[in-house]
């Protein structure tokens, strides 16, 4: 386990490093003055681009300047933003969670509808319930996520009228930034119209979460689907039934847990798919997270946010399936034989 | 001769038309061919039966709805968008655009991918581990976003977008590639190879490739659906093609700002992608479950 733990954070440390170095490299790619684009500050007088290039260290050399970079990134100094003039980290530290929250919201509900429907899909394959769950999902799993959101806004908004659709809450509530998660704030904020608020964040989420979980709802079930008929067909299943079991017995007992953790990564997995999707439902319903903020930065060709928001995404992508797969490591003790770190 | 004919006595199907009779049996996946057969012929053929070009206006018909709705006319088919131009026609242009794109970049992709895969496959030691460990970090990431960080580097446009698909689409073929020659590497007809004196390239192009074929492909349907969603995810979020070009995504955000008057417009380019996505799963689908029955039997 210890040598595995090692393997997996040396894989995690070395993405990272990778990732600040194409980060750090992208600087002088970009099209302009690599000083501008590491710091965000357009340079006006020679004075103030002879500070920038001390902090910056551009005249040691590459290596130099990259361990500076290094230490600035991680003291949380990561520039300015072109168009905007604001401190990018608090940028991201404002936006990421608003992303965060609508992807954890989409997962606890594609989780929640996804597995049950695919553990009775397993359960009756080749019957009907098994034919038409499944081609449900299929039909889920091949929607464009953006037609899909663009349908609930026409149907829900447009001609039905009883959905928002943009926004978080709406703009005559004003809700103090504490955590950056919606509700969580509503709860902690000293407003006395709390229930209305919290109802009216509420009905903001619904679409977009759907529009988000119907996509990933669907290959939750095909995946559960696929391994709880292989865990059904395989021989201690037989024995079990063999001992006289009944269905539900064998299920509860000897099917349920196998069939599921190992698919337990995958599922995680899908966790990136869900913000990578995310970044495009938020462009749609105005949500304003980081895709939202990403895209903005890509139109205006603000370099220092798409550099920004390129390490503070793929981090926290890369963060989250190495700390997914090391708990289920724990847990799961087949995976214990594989011992080259994979992700 | 009695003897002579015996082996022609009974008839055994080569391993691609058991596949296909397996195939067959799934009528959901039949029809989904039947689909994306039909897809393929408008992109070939469709565009020569149109009486409209993809950017062609028609000032007199602005916002016409389609040939089914009470106020539509038969001679624009799927109506007009906001600045009279033919829908028909924009969406198969628009397939044309989007199927092609992806097309020949998952081709490009496979390509790749399945050289730097079976590299990675058949070497051993630091080499492989450091190859191995590169990927498994590029993995991690979808391809997306991956692909959109690619956009972001290269400057937006239909081309950039597709070298960033292809891009982002490369390590999955990488992956699956090195997976099964690593895992074929070790059986005994490999072994045998060898001790043939068949070198590395020979036994890769001889031995396994021509069981990796299949594979391939339903990793190729699945890259393919995938391609065609990228694609225009980044057409619409203004990324990919830019705004008079009929690629779908570009279409659809195109019509954003007549979506109330003409939801038409929106739903029409929508549903071809969707069409497109769906029948390419099928066959996908009844692909992979065609080669798995095939080996169980």
């Amino acid at each position: 386990m210890l040598v595995y733990l090692g393997r997996r954070l040396n894989l995690l440390f070395f993405t990272l490093l990778i990732l600040c170095i194409a980060s750090y490299t992208l600087a002088f790619l970009f099209p302009g003055d690599p000083l501008t684009n590491l710091s965000g500050n357009p340079i006006s007088s020679e004075d103030q681009a002879q500070q920038l290039r001390m902090m910056y260290a551009l005249d040691d050399g590459y290596i130099a300047g990259f361990w500076q970079y290094l230490k600035l990134t991680l003291s949380g100094e990561w520039g300015l933003s072109l168009t905007s003039q604001n401190p990018i980290f608090a940028d991201i530290c404002q936006f990421l969670p608003a992303s965060l929250e609508l992807s954890l919201y989409a997962m606890a509900v594609s989780l929640l509808v996804g597995i049950p429907l695919g553990i009775a899909a397993g359960l009756n394959h080749r019957r009907y319930t098994d034919m038409s769950i499944l081609s449900v999902s299929l039909v889920g799993f091949s929607m464009p996520v953006f037609w899909l959101a663009l349908l609930l806004i026409l149907i829900f908004s447009l001609q039905w009228g009883g959905l928002p659709m943009s926004g978080r809450v709406s703009l005559i509530y004003e809700i103090p930034q504490y955590s950056g998660f919606m509700l969580v704030d509503i709860l902690q904020a000293d407003i006395d119209n709390k229930k209305q608020v919290l109802m009216d964040a509420l009905h903001h989420l619904i679409l977009p979460t759907l529009s988000l979980s119907i996509v990933t709802c669907s290959l939750v079930v095909r995946l559960t689907r696929r391994s709880v008929i292989n865990v059904m067909a395989s021989d201690y299943i037989k024995a079990a039934y063999a001992k006289g079991l009944s269905r539900t017995q064998v299920f509860w007992h000897h099917g349920m847990k196998n069939a599921l953790l190992p698919i337990m990564p995958q599922l995680a997995m899908q966790f990136t798919v869900l913000l990578t999707n995310a970044m495009i439902v938020e462009v749609i319903f105005s949500w304003p997270g980081i895709g939202e903020w990403m895209m903005q930065a890509i139109y205006q060709r603000d370099f220092p946010a798409i550099r920004g928001g390129m390490l503070a995404v793929s981090a926290l992508v890369v963060i989250v399936t190495i700390c997914v797969d090391l708990l289920i490591r724990t847990i799961y003790p087949l995976s214990k034989k594989q011992l080259h770190a994979q992700v | 001769m009695p003897k002579s004919s015996f082996y022609d006595e009974e008839f055994y199907p080569s391993p691609v038309r058991q596949t296909w009779n397996e195939f067959q049996r799934n009528h959901i996946a039949l029809a989904g061919l039947w689909c994306l057969g039909f897809f393929v012929l408008l992109v070939l053929l469709g565009p020569w039966f149109l009486p409209f070009g993809p950017l062609a206006q028609n000032t007199e018909a602005i916002l016409l709805p389609p040939a089914w709705d009470a106020n539509g006319d038969v001679s624009h088919l799927f109506g007009t968008d906001g600045i009279g131009r033919d829908l028909l026609a924009r969406v198969v242009h628009g397939c044309q655009i989007t199927f092609g794109a992806s097309f020949f970049l998952v081709l490009l992709a496979m390509l790749v991918g399945c050289s730097i895969g079976a590299y990675a496959g058949m070497s051993r030691g630091l080499r492989a581990s450091i190859i191995n460990h590169l990927l498994d970090a590029i993995m991690a990431i979808p391809t997306l976003l991956l692909a959109i960080i690619i956009v972001a580097i290269l400057g937006t446009g239909l081309m950039n977008s597709m070298w960033a698909i292809t891009l982002a689409l490369i390590p999955q073929f990488i992956h699956h590639t090195r997976d099964m020659v690593g895992r074929e590497y070790r059986k005994e007809y490999v072994t045998a190879a060898r001790l043939d004196g068949a070198s590395d390239a020979r036994i890769f192009f001889h031995s396994i490739l021509p069981n990796m074929i299949e594979m391939l492909v339903v990793q190729a349907t699945m890259a393919l659906s995938v391609a065609i969603l990228d694609i225009s995810a980044l057409g619409f979020l203004n990324l990919g093609a830019q705004s008079p070009s009929p690629e779908l995504g570009a279409m659809l955000s195109d019509a954003l700002e007549t979506a109330y008057v003409a939801p038409w417009s929106i739903s029409l380019p929508g549903a071809a992608i969707f069409l497109m996505v769906l029948s390419i799963n099928l066959v996908g689908d009844g692909l992979r479950t065609a080669l798995k029955n095939r080996v169980n039997q």
